[in-house]
């Protein structure tokens, strides 16, 4: 965008890319809405077939949700080490939040495989429906953000760095 | 050129908070043993518990508490507007169903 | 003195494209005018096909017992009149208006994200070539039992769901073929487009007006730009999401509408209207915006009640989320909710009335110089009213279930859409024509437009409510002739074909007037807004520096001081202000960084149509491509360099 002097940037004072950004967001809240609306709404439609009550395993997805939850704090130490502009911090902190991610998204693979061999998959039931439909959406969200912090781990390594105003320095 | 140089929280901070949501965490899956006790309100006190960490994580976490108030409010109205609609919806149905079924 | 354009000369792989003039350079274009204008053109072939599959079916329809469609083509024929008349005409006819005029009316060189702006753009265009591929690639398929697939010729082999897919029927039991799919996907495609513009627009106009240039000095079109940013913002997450579903329930094996697996086809009803209703404003409020702008330049006097149309069309946006089950009042949703919305629908003609009075207000005592867009802007306020009056007449529940699925309904959406939104935007291409091309529109043939098209347009639409009360159903393919409609609806065929003939008035206006038309003065209207500041055509950096703006209508001001009793009076320096805006305009004296093209929103925005045709068709390797392209796209978008601008220097010679 322009860097005329005689331009004001940012009309609002906030900055222009982060507020696209929690413009996105809060169409985010509608989407996974929608889809919670959705699951609380064929919640206990079990018929036919299996509930999910009989497969799952309480004890495996909250260690999965607490690892999950973790690399949550993971990014922001990253974010607080490039505000204080230590690259080798951040890539550290970067690549720590795609193994949390990568991890969280194991667990689910594997119990995903459990559940589909005790006979709970996508179109058993309605709820089964719901249920893989809700939480693929998350997982494919997930694996989304797991590729992109490699990738900002990996470009920050091979170029000059990153950086919280300019994103990626390029070597040049 | 970031125009907003606001204050966040400290790495100690940030554990603390990471802590407080482990202990929420924690505090759900117990819940879920302890259900026969709990009985009709399990599922209330999980979605409680639940949006408790929602809005520690895009508080403090994702920074919106110390954004500026535009930003808040806009985030703030999405979901204002999530919740009138999807609540009219869901009654909606559970209405049809009491009239029609 | 020339200029030279010098792209920065860093060697990398992503040395960004560099391209002025040609092909190229409307391919990589980042540039908001450029886009408009594609978004304008295109949009316009889609009108003028889905004008061509309302000509279809009226020649159906022109006869009782005609057999000239077979059913099936004939819903296929309904469908994609509606859809493409929404998604590929208005919206973004729209769209080009918002991406043209929004920089020019904030005093801003460009969008906030212009590469965002480009993607959504090709995305759209990625996402119609995909919804009309079904034409060669989709195919019906004839449910068991159900009409006869060997009468459907390659006109049937299109979506036949109705342009709201309601489920089950659109469902794969009773649409077995690829058709459906067609629609469900594209419309997820063209449905991103949109979501992205209109984060574009909110953050474009949160934070990149210029000086002084306040919310409250905004003018009305700006406005109404960001009230449709957030009815696309949150409604269009819902339909995405339903569509999902939709394909699940197709593809997948769930049945999320489907009763015999469990699911609610009312919930599908639900998910589509939640979007479905605010689309509608999505397609009138830009209109509005439009005819807020004529109106006040075409009667010398400023819009009555600024802060009142501001706010209403703001109320219109949020009371529009409230209204949506007023489109299910004969499907099975219970009494209460049937009580509720059919309060809301009536509370939501209370912004709408005060937008009309404003209006009204504006015109009231003004000298009024009737040129072919005040023409179009009057024309809608008269149609709108009409269409908005019997859709204050469907929100009486009771009589609702006698019109709907009528044709009754049909003259009311007509009416708010053609009279209201289609008028509303010819206004706009006429009242912005010079500035956009720099040539004034040839007037005589503009008034034959509006003149053929209100008379082809009440013709049309006009016997419709009587059809439908005398019982025409709609979305039937045929009807006997002892019902005694055959009368009317051969009226009303004749109409479409006079709407038909007006077009093509319109469209030698605008080929002949590119060419030949009279060269345009930068103010030809002697306009209020700031977009009138600048030279015609607009130069590519739009403003050669930052206007300061003052106050509301600023130009305006500049132009015009005001008498005691009200009236304008033209200041002295009023045509020196103008010769020093035009020689300023063309000769900007600093050095101007333009936003950079680039390749990779087109390649992002084409490997979503791979996607689509994977699942379709179940191929790894089509879905690998379009994986492979979004991320090429994503990854080049993200790496290549920002620095890198264009620098338009003056080289003195």
């Amino acid at each position: 965008m322009s860097s005329g002097h005689e331009y004001p940037h940012e009309s609002t004072g906030v900055e222009t890319r982060k507020l696209g950004m929690w413009v996105f967001l809060s169409t985010e809240v509608l989407f996974f809405g929608t889809l919670i609306t959705t699951f609380l709404l064929f919640k206990g439609r079990n018929f036919p077939g299996i509930k999910l009550t009989d497969v799952y395993d309480i004890p495996f997805t909250s260690i999965s949700s607490f690892i999950l939850l973790m690399s949550s704090l993971t990014m922001v130490l990253a974010h607080n080490a490039l505000e204080n502009e230590d690259q080798e911090k951040t890539r550290v902190w970067l690549l720590a939040t795609a193994m949390l991610g990568a991890i969280f998204l194991a667990g689910q693979i594997y119990e995903f495989t459990e559940f589909y061999h005790k006979g709970f998959e996508l179109s058993t039931n309605i709820f089964s429906s719901t249920f893989y439909v809700l939480t693929g959406f998350h997982g494919l969200h997930v694996f989304i953000g797991v590729v992109f912090l490699i990738a900002l781990w990996a470009i920050g390594q091979r170029q000059q760095g990153l950086s919280l105003d300019r994103g990626i320095i390029l070597n040049s | 050129m970031s125009t907003d140089h606001k204050e966040h929280p400290t790495p100690k901070k940030y554990v603390q908070i990471a802590i407080v949501l482990g202990v929420l965490t924690a505090l759900e899956v117990t819940l879920y043993y302890l259900e026969d006790l709990v009985g009709v309100f399990t599922d209330s006190l999980l979605i409680f518990l639940a949006v408790g960490k929602y809005v520690i994580v895009v508080g403090w976490f994702m920074h919106l508490r110390f954004e500026n108030k535009m930003v808040n409010r806009f985030f703030a109205g999405g979901m204002i507007l999530a919740l009138i609609l999807f609540a009219i919806v869901m009654l909606e149905r559970g209405m049809a169903n009491f009239f029609y079924s | 003195m020339t200029k030279i354009i010098e792209p920065d000369k860093r060697t990398n792989i992503f040395r960004r494209p560099s391209s002025e003039y040609g092909f190229w350079s409307w391919v990589t274009t980042v540039d908001h005018k450029k886009i408009g204008i594609m978004y304008g053109y295109a949009a316009f072939f889609f009108l003028l096909v889905g004008g061509l599959e309302a000509l279809i079916l009226r020649i159906q329809l022109a006869q009782p017992d005609s057999s000239f469609l077979s059913a099936a083509e004939y819903n296929a024929m309904f469908t994609m009149h509606g859809t493409t008349m929404v998604f590929l005409a208005i919206m973004p006819i729209s769209a080009a208006f918002f991406n043209y005029l929004l920089p020019l009316q904030i005093g801003a060189r460009d969008v906030a994200f212009p590469r965002l702006n480009a993607l959504s753009f090709w995305l759209w265009v990625a996402g119609g070539l995909f919804l009309y591929s079904t034409f060669i690639f989709g195919t019906a398929g004839a449910p068991e039992g159900g009409y006869l697939a060997e009468e459907v010729g390659w006109l049937g082999n299109a979506p036949s769901g109705g342009w709201f897919g309601y489920q089950p029927n659109a469902g794969f039991k009773y649409s077995p073929g690829t058709a459906m799919d067609y629609w469900a996907i594209g419309l997820q495609i063209l449905g991103i487009s949109s979501l992205v513009s209109a984060f574009n627009f909110i953050v474009t106009i949160l934070n990149m007006r210029t000086k002084g240039m306040r919310l409250m000095r905004m003018p009305v079109f700006t406005w109404m730009t960001f009230a449709v940013a957030f009815l696309l913002a949150f409604s269009l997450p819902i339909i995405a999401i339903a569509l999902f579903y939709v394909t699940f329930d197709r593809q997948f094996g769930t049945s999320f509408f489907l009763t015999e697996g469990g699911g609610d086809p009312i919930l599908w009803q639900h998910l589509f209207w939640l979007f479905g209703h605010p689309e509608v404003y999505i397609l009138i409020l830009p209109a509005f915006g439009i005819v807020s702008e004529i109106l006040p330049t075409f009667s010398r006097k400023p819009l009555f009640g600024y802060a009142a149309i501001v706010f209403a069309g703001f109320g219109i946006a949020f009371v529009g989320f409230g209204v949506w089950a007023h489109h299910m009042f004969a499907s099975a949703i219970s009494p209460v909710a049937q009580a509720g919305f059919g309060l809301s629908t009536m509370v939501i003609a209370v912004p709408t009335g005060v937008k009309i009075f404003n209006w009204l207000g504006t015109i009231w005592g003004g000298k009024l110089n009737l040129k072919t867009p005040m023409l179009f802007a009057l024309g809608f306020i008269g149609m709108f009213v009409i269409g908005g009056l019997s859709g204050v007449t469907h929100s009486i529940v009771p009589a609702d279930t006698q019109q709907t699925d009528t044709y009754y309904i049909v003259a009311h959406f007509h009416y708010v859409l053609f009279g209201g939104a289609l008028f509303g935007i010819f206004g706009g291409l006429y009242y912005w024509f010079p500035k956009v091309w720099g040539k004034m529109y040839n007037e005589t043939l503009g008034q034959i437009h509006f003149w053929l098209m209100t008379i082809g347009m009440n013709l049309t639409f006009g016997p419709m409510h009587w059809l439908g009360l005398q019982g025409q159903v709609r979305r039937t393919w045929v009807y006997a002739e002892e019902t005694n409609l055959g009368f009317w609806n051969l009226i009303v065929t004749i109409g479409a074909f006079i709407l038909g003939l007006s077009i093509i008035v319109f469209m030698a206006n605008w080929i002949y007037s590119k060419r030949k038309g009279e060269k345009a003065p930068f103010d030809p209207w002697d306009a209020r807004t700031i977009e009138w500041t600048i030279p015609s055509p607009t130069p590519v950096w739009n403003f050669s520096k930052a206007p300061d703006i003052k106050s509301l209508d600023d130009f305006w001001h500049a132009k015009y001081d005001e008498d005691e009793e009200g009236r304008a009076v033209r200041k002295d320096t009023a045509d020196a202000l103008l010769l020093e805006l035009e020689e300023e305009g063309l000769n900007p004296k600093e050095v101007i960084e333009l936003p950079n093209p680039s390749y990779f929103p087109i390649i992002l925005a084409f490997g979503l149509p791979f996607l689509g045709y994977a699942v379709i068709y179940r191929s790894i390797s089509l879905a690998l491509a379009g994986i492979v392209l979004l991320l090429v796209g994503s990854f080049g978008w993200a790496i290549e360099p920002l620095e890198e601008e264009f620098s338009m220097k003056e080289e003195e010679e």
